[in-house]
């Protein structure tokens, strides 16, 4: 075979990537988008509790990064991460389970509603303490190199959470290290209210790369050929052992950063811009320009999607919720049972 | 048979621990070249590599939560805090990641992993090399919480704490490392997390304390019984879970409750063992609980007058005791 019908093979269009990858990654971006503007509505009749962080709008900077990762590479995400779990593995019933928090969450109930993780699958459940997660990942990522296996971890964030001293400080050590991690920053221009320019004296997040030691790029995080291919370069070259890569991914959140949040402080003009640049629409348009979509294709995955949301509702809503003293297990080892308040009471 | 001093313990227990489990790692700072600021780490450099015993950058955040990462994909991380005053960069993994890795998970992650946290007072260390801050993880459920008293306590909890399935905290008190020293047995020992130890029996009043304390605690009882009073002193060891049956049945025997803790002591340990002794044995109390206490002030001070102002001590004990006795 010469080496030009190998590169014809491998790159048979103008983005760079095979026809079933382009798909793949369409269908994960329409399954998070479809899925989150659902849960969305569900808080709105008041079918759970508590509240929802919709990730609507920068799904492709989750998708992308993750779309095409091993089981065994690890995901420390933040609370807007819906598109990596759904896009490593975790089934809908799961993801609507752990927003339902009945008795077959995930959890058991006990997080709260967007912390989607899954062990098996490796997907950490996230803490509310943003960019946490990214120095928990690092440590994954210090366990791998230690044990000479060639996993990599994703860190999600963030703008905001770069802000925090704990992300430096893991930043720093997997420069020093060259672990096996690729940093992927979310800038959706605004950390709950605070724009991203009271956040930082830089404009691209990115160049913090360089204070450690690795390298560093922006780009349109509404994209999701560039981003998936950026991220895998990254990860490839993580899992290589040539250190980590901080990619910060532009985007924006359409809708408050919960759903109580009316996000007023943001201007109608910039929601319609952002609006424009839709990473779904995008990205539909080249599927249908190369043939990979059509509007018959699109309604039948569509349907596939809704029929499955609508099987993890029913059985979410049926589902009874956890025996209150539930709340006394997995504080500890089977080692250490939790002084029940009965027992005190003799 | 040489005696093993208590920092030569700790030491012992880390290097058997690495040579048994390879998935047992050391990281924090001055670990490795300099084998830690007190020695603890001596030699395991050489006998391990940098790859089991890493020299971090001064980065608590990272030292704590790095660790947590790399025990939830199957490694048995001992991170070292050089000193308890600065483990406080270090608390929201501690308390946000550590503490709550099982629960907010369903039990699918766990983080097993032994923290070495380096206190206490009586070492003339001044006011950030001195602090005892046990209280703060004590009140967090999630954590287990120790402290060893004695070479032999220093040895087996530690082990028992890397063997376990969950995080501790294993505060090691520095004005112990090289004065307390005893005979260990050679074969591999281990001693349970969450029992305490009645170290000395008695009749008229129990004495609860654990670190240092024990140690100011056993000469007061000494210096007690030349006063005709029989004291019963009990070494906690594990802080959370703590040994309530223990306690409470030398309170029923004893109907006198004398508490000591080192540091300051508003919501201290004390607090919650002084608590838990009247809602479950008030009917056999002679006389109210009784703490004696660091000063509720920010922490250790200076100067060697002020420090001994501080700190109880044993005649501090015998007239807390004494006073105890007369009521």
């Amino acid at each position: 075979m010469s080496a030009k019908s190998v590169v014809k093979k491998i790159i048979p269009n103008k983005t760079g990537l095979p026809e079933d990858i382009l798909l793949g990654l369409y269908i994960s971006l329409v399954k998070t988008r479809t899925t989150d503007e659902r849960l969305r509505k569900l808080f709105r009749q008041g079918r759970f509790a508590g509240t929802y962080f919709s990730a609507v709008g920068q799904e492709a900077t989750t998708v992308g990064p993750t779309f095409g990762l091993r089981k065994e590479d690890i995901i420390a995400p933040s609370h807007r991460e819906i598109g990596a779990a759904i896009t490593k593995g975790i089934p809908l019933e799961k993801i609507f389970a752990q927003v339902y928090a009945r008795s077959n969450s995930p959890d058991k109930g006990k997080s709260h509603p967007c912390h989607y993780g899954d062990r098996e699958l490796g997907v950490i459940h996230p803490s509310s303490t943003v960019a946490s997660q990214s120095i928990v990942g690092t440590g994954c990522a210090m366990a791998f190199q230690l044990q000479k296996k060639d996993n990599v971890v994703l860190g999600f964030f963030g703008e905001g959470g770069t802000s925090r001293g704990g992300w430096h400080e893991a930043l720093n050590f997997a420069g020093i290290h060259k672990l096996p991690i690729v940093y992927i920053c979310q800038n959706n221009l605004w950390a709950e209210s605070v724009p991203s320019t009271k956040q930082a004296g830089i404009e691209n997040f990115s160049e913090r790369a360089k204070a450690y030691g690795f390298p560093g790029e922006t780009i349109d995080g509404n994209d999701l050929v560039l981003v998936h291919k950026r991220a895998y370069e990254a990860v490839q070259r993580a899992r290589a052992g040539d250190g980590p890569t901080l990619i910060e991914c532009r985007t924006y959140r359409w809708y408050g950063h919960s759903e109580i949040d009316p996000a007023d402080y943001r201007s109608p003009d910039e929601i319609e811009h952002w609006k424009k640049k839709d990473p779904v629409i995008r990205h539909e348009k080249i599927l249908m320009e190369l043939g990979i979509l059509t509007v018959e294709k699109r309604a039948a995955i569509i349907e596939d999607i809704n029929q499955e949301i609508e099987e993890a509702i029913k059985v979410c809503e049926t589902m009874k919720y956890v025996d209150p003293e539930e709340a006394y297990n997995d504080v500890y080892s089977e080692a250490f049972p939790v002084r029940r308040e009965e027992d005190t009471d003799d | 048979m040489k005696k093993t001093t208590f920092i030569e313990a700790i030491t012992e227990a880390l290097y058997e621990e690495m040579e048994r489990d390879e998935r047992v790692f050391l990281i924090g700072e001055d670990i490795g070249i300099y084998g830690g600021v007190f020695k603890a780490t001596k030699g395991l450099l050489d006998k391990f590599g940098p790859e089991r015993v890493i020299d971090s950058p001064i980065s608590e955040v990272y030292i704590v939560g790095g660790s947590v990462g790399a025990a939830m994909v199957g490694m048995k991380p001992v991170p070292e805090i050089q000193f308890a005053d600065f483990i406080t960069p270090a608390m929201d993994q501690l308390i946000q990641q550590a503490a709550k890795m099982r629960y907010r998970t369903g039990g699918q992650w766990t983080c097993p992993l032994t923290v070495r946290v380096c206190c206490g007072g009586d070492v003339g260390g001044g006011l950030y090399h001195s602090q005892i801050n046990e209280q703060w993880f004590f009140s967090q459920p999630g954590l287990i919480v120790v402290m060893p008293s004695t070479a032999y306590d220093a040895k087996g909890l530690l082990k028992s704490a890397i063997r376990g399935d969950d995080p501790v905290i294993y505060f090691e008190h520095k004005r112990l490392y090289r004065w307390i020293k005893e005979d260990l047995p050679e074969d591999d020992f281990t001693v349970p997390i969450g029992k305490a130890a009645v170290r000395k029996e008695g009749s008229d009043l129990t004495i609860v304390s654990y670190g240092l304390m024990l140690h100011r605690s056993l000469q007061a009882a000494e210096n007690m019984e030349k006063n005709g009073i029989s004291a019963e002193v009990i070494d906690m060891r594990t802080l959370r879970p703590w040994d309530m049956e223990t306690i409470m049945e030398s309170v029923k025997k004893t109907s006198h409750a004398l508490l000591i803790q080192e540091g300051s002591r508003t919501g201290g340990v004390m607090a919650e063992i002084s608590a838990s002794i009247t809602e479950k044995v008030f009917d056999y109390l002679d006389a109210p609980v009784t703490r004696l206490c660091g000063l509720d002030v920010p922490a250790i001070p200076f100067a060697p007058p002020m420090e001994h102002f501080f700190l109880p001590n044993s005649d501090k004990i015998v007239s807390a005791a004494t006073k105890l006795m007369e009521y």
